[in-house]
């Protein structure tokens, strides 16, 4: 920037930003697309498919070749077998890590939305709506995000992070020298326990808020709790808790993508790891606003 | 003799972690009153890093504004449709619905979501990048040159931070009423006049809204920062440095979010 | 066209760039059947670049790599599974997964290619562990044991599922030198009583010269030098020289410095 042109350092400035805008939107679409081949390759994975191993050979003997199998032409019907060890180990540690988090979660966000309720009982006199009120906002869209997002920042991060270290010491490499696909191996078996453990969490997340409700109406309102579980109980559907559960699958399998996306693709030692994780919760935070937006939309 | 051996490694096991939990949260203090020390009085007395402020300003609220407006945005249009589908069941309270939102996101969930995005986007990048520094003996060498790394890396990021935290969720707040205005007007057919209405939102409101922010935006870089200094090992510690800021600054915004609501409506009415 | 079929190995004018810097430019190889060839050279030469390319983790930008007769340069992804059954590789940094014994370890190609169930790939493991001398580590995790120990018990995962080339990438690296001696026994052992072709990477001024066939000294991304240890010490190559004499001047530039 020389003195001589002031007028450039503004239209400098203002295509550096340009710049920057355009290589973040490149980078947002290149992570967008990396995690939607992600999904395809796990869909993939849980269908049956052929195995082809095809060779036209050449001038050599094939049965003096040592490498037999190389050579061979086989095609046959493989049927998708997901590591089951790798899935009840992933679901015990997911589980069993947020469980704690998530349960002090929807207490606090039951006893908060006892307190954000309360004006409007103390307003119009509804003592008679707060299990209504609660309950609905609780079960079709608070709990599944309020859970969803604190289960990314533990479960997502902490898998993005697990992941991320592998790729850094070469064991993703290692396990493909192994000839075993790190995709059917490691990520199905996530992904899968994901969508379940979440979708356990938001169950127990749910009871555990309604009980917080059901515990500051009582501290907070003095409004006894079988009042708070009757307004509950006579104006909440099962379609009401379903779409909380829709979503909360759905905010699962984006968690798992995105983790497990971030995670394979570090570069870069324990700094790399540190920005997978990053990303991990970043776009799995804003995928998981996207997505309740069009569930609700979709579904309403 | 078996059971009383084992008895005695529980007991052993109990106590060490107790210990441990004890230490961690000693810790989790003296950064705190560190960070809060170095921010009052230190900061000002020189010894800073030239446009640190500045950078981490930068970092914090220009880099984070686009992530914040899009999810505050999105989280808008669904409490919005949410709300009228449960009001148009009942009575016809859907003139109440925009009055009845501005005023749940100036007091609660504009500051606490804005928050929580910012949790896990800037407290993960704070824990990462000072876990990084920690595990490559960056802070011990900055230790050797004589500076304190609360001082140095923390107070910079917390001052930003705090006031990053209210800007941003103002836009939040805005982003989150208009994408409701437009969902409402889409949707349900709501006159925006009607539901652009700030009649319930009260001074009082405002103030709370604004402190609840302020401590968010502080919990935030502390919390994230005591991570990232207990980052041991090499990756996998750094990794577990930034799960645990993420979920750490999370539940600390959720926990004070609380707190801050009982006491603003046992005081004045306003929770 | 036939690479000849007493030849394993066969890389022809290999190009290799990352990010536009040339790694390998026309590097040419051949290893034959049962032969146990050591790849040296200065760090960042490509020693390492060049074994992955056989196992399909990197891929050529220009010239030919032939394994046991047969072109593999151009194949996909799926069939690279079957390649990497016969061609095992050990890498420089053990890459034992973090999250299992030593035996599980090892337990795992077997459950996953032999069809084994948990409790026979196991002690199938335990067994195999028993062969490098690991029998009482075999419930310790990665984290637990030393380097030499996690060296070996990768050895013996990448052997579980009988190859016929096994890839070493700096095996004796970081090792203390009674360890690194084991592993350099257990390299030629392999090579002698199973006829395993074997290449490896390598630093170890001893292990080469104890253990090789025939050296092939990296330069300049091709192949400089090639011959038995006999020919490699008896060279008047400058570059060679430099080499195996550690010397630190002399017409090798090592990068970096």
């Amino acid at each position: 920037m020389s003195p001589s042109t002031p007028a450039a350092a503004p239209a400098g400035a203002i295509r550096g930003s340009i710049a920057a805008i355009g290589t973040a939107t490149l980078g947002a679409a290149r992570d967008a697309g990396g995690i939607v081949v992600l999904a395809a390759e796990v869909l993939r994975s849980l269908f049956p498919h052929f195995d082809s191993v095809e060779d036209r050979g050449s001038s050599t003997d094939p049965a003096q070749s040592p490498v037999r199998s190389v050579r061979s032409r086989s095609l046959r019907l493989r049927w998708p077998s997901i590591d089951g060890r790798e899935l009840v180990r992933n679901l015990y540690k997911m589980g069993w890590r947020s469980l704690p988090i998530v349960t002090m979660t929807a207490l606090f966000v039951g006893g908060l939305m006892v307190i954000q309720f309360a004006s409007f009982v103390q307003q119009y006199g509804a003592r008679g709506l707060v299990g209504w009120g609660t309950g609905y906002a609780v079960l079709r869209e608070v709990g599944p995000l309020m859970i969803g997002l604190m289960f990314s920042g533990r479960v997502g991060a902490n898998n993005a992070a697990e992941l991320g270290t592998m790729t850094v010491t070469e064991q993703i490499d290692g396990l493909q020298a192994l000839a075993i696909d790190p995709i059917r191996y490691l990520i199905v078996p996530r992904v899968l326990a994901m969508m379940i453990t979440l979708a356990v969490m938001t169950m127990v997340g749910d009871a555990v808020a309604i009980l917080g409700v059901m515990l500051s109406s009582q501290l907070i309102l003095d409004i006894h709790p079988l009042t708070v579980w009757y307004s509950l109980v006579q104006n909440i559907g099962v379609g009401d808790f379903l779409h909380g559960m829709g979503k909360s699958l759905v905010f699962g399998a984006a968690i798992a993508l995105s983790s497990c996306y971030f995670g394979l693709t570090v570069k870069g030692g324990a700094i790399g790891v540190g920005k997978a994780v990053n990303a991990a919760v970043v776009s799995a935070a804003v995928s998981i606003c996207f997505l309740d937006f069009l569930m609700t939309y979709l579904t309403a | 003799m078996t059971t009383a051996t084992r008895t005695r490694r529980t007991i052993t096991s109990i106590g060490s972690r107790t210990l441990e939990t004890v230490a961690a949260v000693a810790e989790l203090g003296s950064v705190a009153a560190q960070t809060l020390a170095g921010a009052v009085f230190g900061y000002w007395r020189g010894k800073r890093p030239a446009g640190g402020i500045a950078r981490q300003m930068y970092f914090v609220g220009n880099r984070s504004l686009l992530f914040v407006l899009v999810t505050l945005g999105f989280v808008g249009m669904v409490m919005v449709y949410q709300t009228c589908l449960l009001t148009t069941k009942v009575v016809d309270g859907r003139n109440q619905v925009g009055a009845q939102w501005i005023r749940l996101l100036v007091l609660d969930v504009g500051p606490s979501l804005t928050a929580m995005m910012l949790a896990t986007r800037v407290g993960a990048g704070i824990a990462a990048e000072i876990g990084s520094m920690k595990v490559t003996e960056q802070l011990d060498a900055l230790r050797m040159s004589g500076v304190t790394p609360v001082r140095y890396l923390i107070v910079p990021r917390f001052l930003a931070c705090v006031f990053m935290t209210v800007v941003l969720s103002m836009f939040g707040i805005a982003a989150s009423w208009a994408a409701g205005g437009l969902t409402g007007y889409y949707s349900f057919q709501i006159n925006p006049r009607i539901f652009f209405d700030v009649s319930m939102v009260e001074p009082a409101h405002v103030v709370v809204g604004l402190i609840k922010a302020a401590t968010f935006g502080a919990a935030i870089p502390i919390v994230s920062g005591f991570c990232g200094l207990r980052a041991r090992g090499s990756s996998e510690g750094v990794g577990a440095a930034t799960t645990s800021a993420v979920i750490g600054s999370s539940f600390a915004v959720i926990v004070l979010d609380l707190v801050i609501s009982f006491v603003a409506m046992t005081a004045f009415g306003a929770g | 066209m036939d690479a000849g079929s007493s030849s394993m190995i066969v890389m022809r004018g290999v190009h290799k760039a990352f990010g536009g810097r040339p790694v390998l430019a026309g590097l040419d190889l051949v290893v034959a059947r049962g032969e146990v060839l050591y790849v040296i050279g200065t760090s960042g030469v490509g020693k390492s670049v060049t074994i992955k390319h056989l196992v399909g983790l990197l891929r050529v930008d220009a010239g030919e790599i032939w394994l046991a007769g047969r072109r593999i340069d151009a194949l996909p992804e799926r069939d690279y599974q079957v390649i990497r059954r016969k061609v095992a590789m050990v890498f420089q940094s053990a890459t034992l997964f973090d999250a299992m014994t030593l035996a599980e370890n090892v337990a795992l190609p077997l459950r996953k290619h032999r069809g084994l169930g948990a409790a026979a790939a196991l002690a199938d493991a335990r067994r195999r562990l028993d062969e490098v001398h690991l029998a009482d580590l075999a419930d310790r995790f990665p984290a637990e044991v030393s380097d030499g120990v996690r060296k070996r018990a990768a050895i013996a995962r990448a052997l579980t599922l009988e190859p016929e080339v096994v890839l070493f990438d700096e095996p004796t690296t970081g090792l203390d030198p009674q360890s690194a001696r084991r592993v350099d026994r257990l390299i030629r052992e392999l090579a002698d009583r199973r006829g395993v072709t074997a290449m490896v990477v390598s630093h170890d001024l001893a292990s080469i010269f104890s253990t090789a066939d025939r050296i092939a000294l990296l330069y300049q991304g091709r192949v400089h030098a090639c011959g038995t240890p006999g020919e490699i010490r008896g060279s008047v190559d400058p570059v060679v020289l430099q080499f195996i004499h550690g010397r630190a001047s002399g017409p090798m530039e090592t990068p970096g410095f």
